[in-house]
């Protein structure tokens, strides 16, 4: 099917365009184009990119990649209307996230036990 | 779960400002307040987010090349994340996101291959590569 926004050719089963994310199932008419995915069915499945960006670079976790992958896959499967799909890939995703923060709390901690045992030894002195 | 919930935003708020404010105060590149990154301390290899924390406290410091010149990834993302944080918060909030951009898979995929791209061609150490390497443009 044809994108009436855009003009670019999707899936038959795709809920949203691959090229500029309008509706494309029962979604409004052409009037009220709608750039925003917050009214859609689909937009209620977070694909966490932003977290797992975060993770990955500021972090500078490795675990945080497979988050990005996840992501991708979420939105992977929004594009072609597989919602149950784009749910499984959120969990993973998320769980990912939380993965590569705990691991990097986990450092931060052990780094700060660190400091505190070699302050604790330099007072004992 | 659900009490836990109640308290993820100001919690969170507190942790962003008050790592904000440690970072503005303490530069990372001098002071052992931050914990250095685990695998360049094991490998001595540069990762993707290399001196990302340098950069940020060279961003609230205003210098923007400097930051630039530590971490020009972060500084590119920077934009982007900031307003996914904030449609975050404002949904919190609100109960709204923030008008809310869908990216493409591929670009996602594309951004995913950046990121790993930018953490190998930072460790080359030839021309023009070690320019992208943790202050490697102050000294080309």
């Amino acid at each position: 099917m044809f994108c009436t926004q855009c003009g670019a050719n999707n899936a038959d089963s795709a809920i949203i365009c691959v090229q500029c994310g309008r509706n494309l199932g029962t979604g409004p008419p052409l009037s009220a184009p709608s750039t925003t995915l917050s009214q859609m069915p689909g937009a209620s499945v977070p694909n966490y990119l932003v977290f797992a960006i975060i993770v990955t670079v500021l972090c500078c976790l490795p675990a945080g990649i497979p988050a990005i992958i996840y992501a991708a896959q979420v939105n992977g499967k929004l594009q072609a209307g597989d919602i149950a799909g784009a749910q499984s890939a959120s969990k993973n995703a998320k769980m990912w996230c939380w993965i590569a923060l705990g691991a990097g709390v986990a450092v931060c901690l052990f780094y700060g036990l660190l400091i505190g045992a070699k302050v604790m030894s330099h007072m004992h002195r | 779960m659900r009490r836990l919930r109640k308290y993820a935003l100001p919690v969170g708020a507190f942790l962003v400002v008050a790592v904000t404010a440690a970072l503005d105060f303490f530069d990372p590149a001098t002071s052992g307040i931050f914990p250095p990154c685990p695998l360049q301390y094991l490998t001595g290899w540069y990762c993707p987010g290399c001196g990302s924390l340098r950069a940020l406290h060279q961003l609230l410091h205003g210098n923007l090349l400097a930051a630039w010149e530590l971490n020009p990834l972060t500084i590119v993302l920077l934009p982007f994340l900031a307003y996914g944080v904030a449609s975050y918060v404002v949904f919190k909030v609100r109960g709204q996101y923030l008008p809310r951009l869908f990216l493409p898979a591929l670009w996602i995929r594309a951004l995913c291959g950046l990121i790993i791209l930018f953490g190998i061609a930072r460790n080359i150490p030839v021309y023009p590569f070690e320019l992208l390497a943790p202050g490697g443009a102050l000294h080309p």
